[in-house]
């Protein structure tokens, strides 16, 4: 390092006095800073205390050769510009002393003019070497920079779910992530694999779409992937062309989704509404036929028929009106846009008025009901809407898969931090596998005696529904042909107020 | 029909009564004979008591597939005939393909003579099914 900028640094090793001091007194007026040694061993501790642009070393003096104080100076700065002076110059001299890193050699004896000239071209040697050691460093550093930047950009990419990887222009493999590898299924690949023919076809083909057209078009492509039979994994492998700075192709870059949970939520949510697509068909089928055979002359329907094939239409558009109610109910609950009016209700209040509110359908069958009120205080908090609607439902299925002159028995009463609601009938029963599927959507048990009972086959999935989003629970028991048992388990929160009332 | 032919017997089996009472007047008005069942069990006892020349079922009873069931079980011993079987559904995307036998496996799954959407075009049905009369005269 230059320590004065204007005046160059000067270090002057000679036994000779005469010419030390003259040469000293000779480059101090033309500007440099000139420092003296008398001999070899104390040239070289002096270059170690301070750093100089320049030396001048006498090759001949008593106690080290100018060629070893050369060497010495040049492991403490590489960088210094040094001169050999030799009275003695003989081409092999300046040979050797120039191969040992010597600038340059100066024969004695020099005229000033001589020395000036040739220390100014080694001075501009010297701050050349110096800009380029500058340089030199500061690429250095850009380098590690981007290592550091590579090596960032690696961790960001590995800690992301989506796999990404990408490809230049000739199909090598350029970048990719751990998660790519994982998707892909792919154990043994290395920067600069040529990889489109071990990729999935589908992503090769949408990877050679752009490499093929050979010009950077900022489409992506994009495709799902059953990556796993059995919609295990399923993917979706999105296709990006990556630019040059000038805007040429440089690769592409795929990035890969996992998208297998969606799926399967698509899926059930499409075969739902296929399913209530189907349910809603049927009725107006019914419909549709009745009105055909009544229009349709040549069948001749008469009066009473038509009448009980209106009959037969009117109910089935009410049972299709109820679907449709039904359906909107659980369309709400699934979106959790009811409006929900929590409130202390007591759930012996509940069920009282739930029967009065059935009364005529008890009648109609000849059913008698049974309520037995076995706790003190029955009240929990929830929606009253709900509440009403569960045990309608229950109580209503109670009714109308009963035996005419049945009964249905209904008992109230605390069961640790639940309510335990029991709803049971003399009804018809269930097999174990009508058991199994009480609660789906739609499932009705189809039998001899179900026939004609109307419902929409979502009484029950509603019920569920409804328990479930108080975090309670339901049982059942049955035995066919004798009687249904439902076991509704709601949980008591206590409340601040509760709690100070029972102390 | 022509004239000199046997009157055909068709049974029709469907859980819905609505449907199989229209369906049943739709095919007498054509001159068939009718019987009914309403589940699997029921169209099986029918099918062998009453050796019906046809049988149109309706796919989704008990069991979403009740209808291939009872096909498969008519299809393999009707009495050393061959016994047309439709099956009628309104349930066409269901399971998220269309009923269609192109392939082997279909074919096997499947195994009746066509399906057919509900709510039925009575001419296709009447069509299909007297094509396959004929063509066993």
């Amino acid at each position: 390092m230059v320590v004065d900028d204007l005046k160059p640094q000067v270090l002057i090793i000679d036994d000779e006095k005469g010419l030390r001091l003259g040469t000293k007194r000779l480059l101090e007026s033309e500007g440099f800073i000139a420092d003296v040694a008398e001999n070899g061993t104390e040239g070289i501790n002096l270059a170690r205390s301070k750093p100089f642009d320049l030396a001048i070393i006498d090759l001949k003096m008593p106690d080290l050769d100018g060629i070893e104080v050369l060497k010495e100076i040049r492991k403490i700065d590489p960088n210094i510009v040094c001169f050999i002076a030799t009275a003695y110059a003989s081409y092999e001299t300046a040979i050797e002393s120039t191969k040992l890193g010597a600038y340059s050699y100066i024969p004695k004896p020099f005229t000033p003019e001589e020395l000036l000239l040739q220390l100014k071209k080694g001075y501009e040697k010297r701050l050349l070497i110096l800009e380029a050691e500058k340089l030199k460093k500061e690429r250095e550093e850009r380098l590690l920079e981007i290592a550091y930047e590579k090596t960032r950009l690696k961790t960001i990419l590995n800690s992301i779910t989506e796999g990404a990887l990408v490809v230049n222009k000739t199909g090598e493999l350029v970048l990719y992530n751990s998660s790519a590898l994982k998707y892909l299924d792919l154990h043994e690949i290395f920067i600069g694999d040529v990889i489109l023919e071990i990729l999935p076809p589908e992503i090769t083909e949408m990877i050679k779409k752009f490499i093929d057209s050979n010009e950077y078009i900022p489409n992506s492509y994009s495709t799902q992937i059953e990556l796993k039979p059995n919609k295990e994994l399923i993917v979706e492998a999105t296709c990006s062309p990556v630019p040059h700075a000038d805007g040429s192709l440089a690769g592409v870059v795929t990035v890969i989704r996992n998208i297998t949970e969606a799926k399967k939520v698509e899926d059930i949510k499409s075969q739902f509404v296929s399913m209530v697509a189907h349910e809603l068909k049927t009725p107006v089928a019914a419909v549709i036929g009745f009105i055909k055979i009544i229009l349709d002359d040549t069948f001749g329907v008469k009066p009473e028929q038509q009448k009980d094939f209106l009959n037969r239409s009117y109910v089935r558009l009410n049972g299709l009106l109820a679907m449709v109610n039904d359906l909107l109910d659980i369309s709400r609950m699934e979106l959790r846009k009811t409006q929900r009016e929590i409130k202390e209700l007591d759930i012996a209040q509940v069920l009282k008025s739930t029967l009065d509110f059935l009364e005529l359908e008890l009648k109609k069958k000849g059913i008698t009901a049974n309520l037995s009120i076995g706790c003190s205080d029955c009240h929990l908090m929830a929606d009253q809407n709900e509440i009403n609607r569960l045990f309608t439902n229950l109580i209503s299925n109670a009714i109308k898969y009963n035996k005419d002159n049945g009964s249905i028995d209904l008992e109230i009463k605390r069961s640790g931090n639940y309510l335990r609601i029991r709803v049971s009938d003399t009804g018809i029963g269930l097999k174990a596998e009508e058991k199994a599927k009480l609660f789906q959507e739609f499932f009705r048990v189809k039998n001899d005696k179900t026939r004609g009972i109307s419902g929409t086959g979502l009484g029950l999935s509603i019920v569920k529904r409804i328990v479930d989003s108080y975090a309670g629970k339901i049982e059942v028991e049955s035995e066919f042909n004798v009687g249904t048992t439902f076991l509704i388990f709601l949980p008591i929160k206590e409340n601040g107020q509760s709690s100070s009332t029972q102390k | 029909m022509s004239f000199n032919e046997k009157v055909k017997k068709i049974m029709l089996v469907d859980d819905d009564i609505d449907l199989l009472e229209q369906h049943k007047m739709l095919l007498e008005s054509k001159g068939y004979l009718i019987v009914t069942a309403e589940n699997v069990e029921d169209g099986w006892n029918v099918f062998k008591k009453e050796k019906p020349d046809a049988a149109i079922i309706d796919l989704i009873m008990e069991e979403h597939d009740s209808g291939f069931v009872l096909c498969h079980r008519i299809k393999r011993d009707s009495f050393g005939k061959q016994i047309p079987v439709f099956i009628l559904t309104s349930a066409t995307y269901m399971t998220g393909f269309k009923f269609g036998s192109s392939t082997s496996e279909e074919k096997e799954w499947i195994n009746c003579d066509a399906v057919l959407n509900k709510p039925i075009v009575f001419e296709e049905l009447l069509q299909k099914m007297e094509a396959f009369f004929e063509t066993k005269v």
